[in-house]
């Protein structure tokens, strides 16, 4: 409210900014046609999927675009001084530590072999020549101004010693060392878990305020950008396809991208059965190649002749709303129908039956791993306990969910169902057969029965095979169909997967993403199986690729009856995916039950925590405030009596930390791992609420 | 109150290298008067303001226009700013009122912020000028009531008292010696809303030995 006599200056006035990579096939267009401020203090988010050159952007901003990247068209006004075209040196002293920046990953930007309390002093040791001492005195006072717990031990370690939300902190904490006037955060959170990522935005936004700071928040998801900034630019393919307040982009998008995009995730609570994802059709188009008229074109569902022949400019729709589309407001007018066919198509309703014996069934499921002893001579083995006392059913045409914070213990899990691990103890039966026994001694019938989706299908394509021979080899493997029937197999699963025999003879590296991870898929249910455990599937895709590659998924289930446990750390694609959802905290089940059962009270508190953590692309939805301290104990040495204990903030008192908690029955396969009475768990208020209004696209056919 | 809540933190600053044609430009540009010069890590060098950009004819006169367009484009930020020991600044930990006295004493109307010797804002007479409105609740309507009294302990109690017991708020409040009636306090300003004139008139005509010298809607 005092702001107003302050100078109108924005922080940073880019005007027009085209960026070029210099590649032995010529120029490459990443950035075209870029403009946009950021205001004193004010938080702008720039959002767009990957390749969208939201990166480039921030690195034109701060001159780190390498060898062969240059600025070659605009202006990038910071505090009103023009950053292009200036020697380096001259750009140093515009610059000076105006502008700080922040990365995906920490441990890449802290040196692994220095303290935390060394490196930070070393900024102002040698920026202001302040003495050591003193230095380290204020990079402690920083760190509590991050919330780091324990700010004077802390500065005496190493990053290693460190959990990733803590070393997200300190680089957070470097950056405002200088009291940058623009803070560049590229993915801050993208490597760390929702309840760290909870806790770490709730600091940025808490950062802004303090230091007056304007941030330029560079994100793919768009929950994350709800919860941090006030305006919003969305970038597609090199451009920025529309620009403004959050609550306008989200609840009346005005360009059919970002419609599209709406519409491609799922929203926390909303499950197949009562809604669809609808992907974006066709790709984005390679920089090189771009369509003459509006670079959407090709995919939109709008598309008219003269979309095909102008490009159409940046243009304010209403009061701070500007969109690149010739018939924004048409389009808002006519609202969006699904396409027909699409509707048909993913309606139809399955049915499990409950009644039916569970086709896989795990018991107490122990999986340990042994850890060499710290003491040089006789010391006892240690565990970490990586799965302890784990059991659950899976029914023929069920999925089953898996959720919890990274190193709680679903990777392992599912890697023991599959073989990949030797099970220490429990009992594992499958289709009513044994398989609590490593891979290479079971049969290869149940081999083929079991088969896995991976998360990073890089790394687990072989490079120098062809797409055909890979998906093929499981079809030989198996011989689930004749030795001459195999090429005609793996086409049909191509066309299955909606990639076409075109495809047969590409090699991993000629394929995006999102077809790689169909690749994968493909190869995994080429033989038919039974059971497809999927780790992760769909983490490392975009949401436009994401929305289809679920779709597929899902498509699959119904065509061939697979039964699936799905591992996902995104709530609101598990709610959407799964049946049956299964919570994990440091190697045990802390709730089990039915999905909607499962986000809805009763909670268990670690449940309510989860959920109140994940960010939620909608201005209009008013979520608990729960955040979890610290990190999840060590496996090796887990807490005693509820694991939950340590970090539970429902805690109830000494019977938490001495005795394991109890199984509570909330009916219909709904089961909460915890202290506290039913009845209690039961008068929970719900963790989302979402104020009343009409929600564009996402009505039902 | 204090500077640190005022100040204009990340203010627009220029290098000590910056020619002398482009910081005029760049204040005219930004609409400002005064610009910070800082070196490596913020570090205040120096100060320009409009003061600094009127060069003494003196200094041209005795060359011919040619001469003259050539010095001038030579000149930089650092050959015409008050350099940094002559600078006068303050910390951000000192109240408003404080940074006032040394502008009114020092006849200045700007303040670098500094915190070992790095800048980290400015306040200006603006800033001061926006604070005593915001003290005296400019933006929001009400009753603006100057009511004179006795220079005498209790005094502004009992008017406050008498406020009260209408069960009125004040949103604003401020108090000086009267200018010309000696041993007379004047309670400068007393807000209210959602109050009428003629409320407060009766409402205040109550207390003995006080005078309204003024009242208005603002």
């Amino acid at each position: 409210m005092q702001q107003s006599h302050k100078p109108q200056t924005p922080i940073l006035d880019v005007r027009d900014l085209a960026i070029s990579y210099e590649t032995r096939y010529g120029d490459v267009p990443a950035v075209r046609d870029v403009s946009f401020d950021i205001q004193r203090g004010e938080a702008h988010s720039i959002v767009g999927e990957s390749g969208c050159g939201k990166s480039t952007v921030a690195f034109g901003i701060v001159n780190f675009l390498g060898r062969n990247g240059r600025i070659v068209n605009g202006q990038i006004l910071f505090q009103g001084q023009d950053l292009v075209g200036r020697s380096p040196e001259e750009l140093r002293q515009v610059r000076g530590d105006r502008i700080a920046m922040v990365y995906q990953d920490p441990m890449q930007a802290l040196n692994p072999s220095m303290r935390i309390g060394d490196q930070m002093a070393e900024v102002l040791v040698v920026h202001r020549m302040m003495p050591r001492a003193r230095a380290l005195d204020y990079c402690v006072t920083m760190l509590k101004r991050v919330q780091m717990p324990d700010p004077e031990n802390v500065i005496r370690r190493y990053p290693h010693q460190l959990s990733g939300g803590q070393q997200q902190r300190v680089v957070i904490g470097m950056a405002l060392l200088n009291d940058p006037a623009l803070l560049i955060m590229d993915e801050p959170t993208t490597a760390l878990d929702v309840t760290v990522e909870a806790t770490v935005l709730d600091l940025i936004s808490t950062l802004q305020r303090e230091f007056d700071t304007a941030i330029m928040y560079i994100s793919h998801n768009l929950g994350v950008v709800a919860r941090v900034s006030s305006k919003v630019a969305v970038m597609y393919a090199g451009e920025i396809v529309e620009r403004a307040a959050v609550s306008d982009v989200y609840l009346s998008p005005y360009h059919p991208y970002t419609q599209g995009l709406m519409r491609c995730v799922p929203r926390l609570g909303q499950s197949k059965r009562e809604s669809f994802l609808y992907p974006i059709r066709g790709r984005v188009p390679s920089p090189k190649n771009l369509p003459p008229g509006c670079i959407f074109e090709p995919r939109c569902d709008y598309a008219r002749d003269l979309c095909r022949q102008r490009r159409p400019e940046l243009r304010p729709i209403k009061l701070g709303h500007w969109g690149r589309c010739h018939f924004a407001e048409e389009i808002v007018q006519m609202g969006w129908q699904p396409p027909e066919d699409f509707v048909a198509q993913y309606t139809a309703e399955r049915s499990v039956d409950a009644a039916a014996r569970p086709l896989l069934k795990v018991t107490h499921a122990q999986t340990f791993y042994p850890v060499a002893s710290q003491k040089l001579i006789g010391g006892k083995k240690q565990f970490v306990r990586a799965v302890d006392d784990v059991s659950i059913e899976v029914r023929k045409g069920e999925t089953l969910g898996i959720v919890g914070e990274s190193g709680c213990g679903k990777s392992t899990l599912v890697k023991t169902i599959v073989g990949m691990e030797k099970p220490t103890s429990g009992d594992f039966e499958f289709m009513g057969f044994d398989i609590a026994m490593p891979v290479s001694k079971r049969k290869l019938e149940l081999i083929q029965e079991l088969q896995m989706v991976f998360q990073n299908p890089d790394s687990t394509l072989n490079p120098s095979f062809s797409v055909g021979y890979q998906i093929g080899r499981p079809l030989r493997r198996f011989q689930t169909v004749p030795r001459g029937q195999v090429e005609g197999e793996v086409m049909r699963l191509l066309d299955m997967m909606k990639l076409g025999g075109r495809y047969y003879n590409r090699l991993p590296r000629q394929l995006s993403g999102g077809e790689k991870q169909r690749v994968g898929i493909a190869r995994a249910i080429a033989g038919r199986p039974e059971v497809v455990l999927c780790d992760e599937p769909v983490s490392a895709l975009d949401v436009s690729v994401q929305a289809a590659v679920l779709n597929l998924l899902l498509e699959i289930q119904k065509e061939i009856d697979t039964t699936m446990i799905f591992i996902a750390h995104d709530l609101s694609v598990v709610r959407f995916f799964c049946d049956n959802i299964a919570v994990m905290y440091l190697g045990q089940i802390a709730e089990i039950g039915p999905a909607e059962a499962i986000y809805a009270p009763p909670y268990h508190p670690y449940t309510e925590a989860l959920l109140s953590a994940v960010p939620i692309p909608d201005p209009r939805a008013e979520q608990k405030h729960i955040r979890l301290e610290g990190a999840v104990p060590s496996a090796l040495n887990p807490p005693s009596g509820c694991r939950f204990h340590t970090r539970c903030p429902r805690k109830i008192g000494k019977i938490c930390e001495t005795e394991t908690p109890p199984w509570r029955d909330a009916g219909n396969g709904h089961r909460i791992f915890c202290h506290i009475p039913l009845a209690e768990l039961r008068q929970m208020d719900p963790v989302v609420t979402v104020r009343p209004g009409n929600r564009l696209g996402r009505q039902h056919a | 109150m204090l500077v640190k809540d005022y100040m204009t933190r990340h203010p627009l600053m220029a290098a000590p290298d910056m020619s002398l044609v482009e910081a005029q430009r760049f204040m005219g540009q930004n609409n400002i008067r005064h610009l910070p010069v800082v070196g490596d890590g913020k570090r205040l060098l120096g100060l320009v303001t409009r003061q600094s950009l009127l060069i003494d004819p003196g200094r041209l006169g005795s060359l011919n226009v040619w001469e003259i367009a050539g010095v001038l484009s030579g000149l930089k930020v650092k050959d015409v700013m008050i350099k940094a020991p002559n600078v006068i600044t303050v910390s951000q930990d000192i109240t408003i009122e404080e940074a006032a006295r040394v502008m009114v004493e020092r006849r200045i109307g700007c303040l670098p912020v500094v915190q070992d010797d790095v800048l980290v804002g400015i306040i200006t007479e603006v800033d001061l000028l926006a604070h005593l409105m915001e003290m005296m609740a400019t933006r929001h309507p009400g009753i603006r009531v100057t009511v004179r009294m006795p220079d005498v302990r209790g005094e502004l109690a009992k008017l406050v008292a008498a406020i009260a017991a209408q069960g009125w708020g004040i949103l604003a409040c401020g108090g000086v010696a009267a200018p010309k009636a000696a041993g007379k306090w004047d309670a400068a300003v007393l807000k209210m809303r959602d109050v009428t004139r003629e409320e407060v008139i009766a409402a205040l005509s109550q207390v003995e030995g006080h005078e309204i010298i003024d009242i208005r809607d603002a």
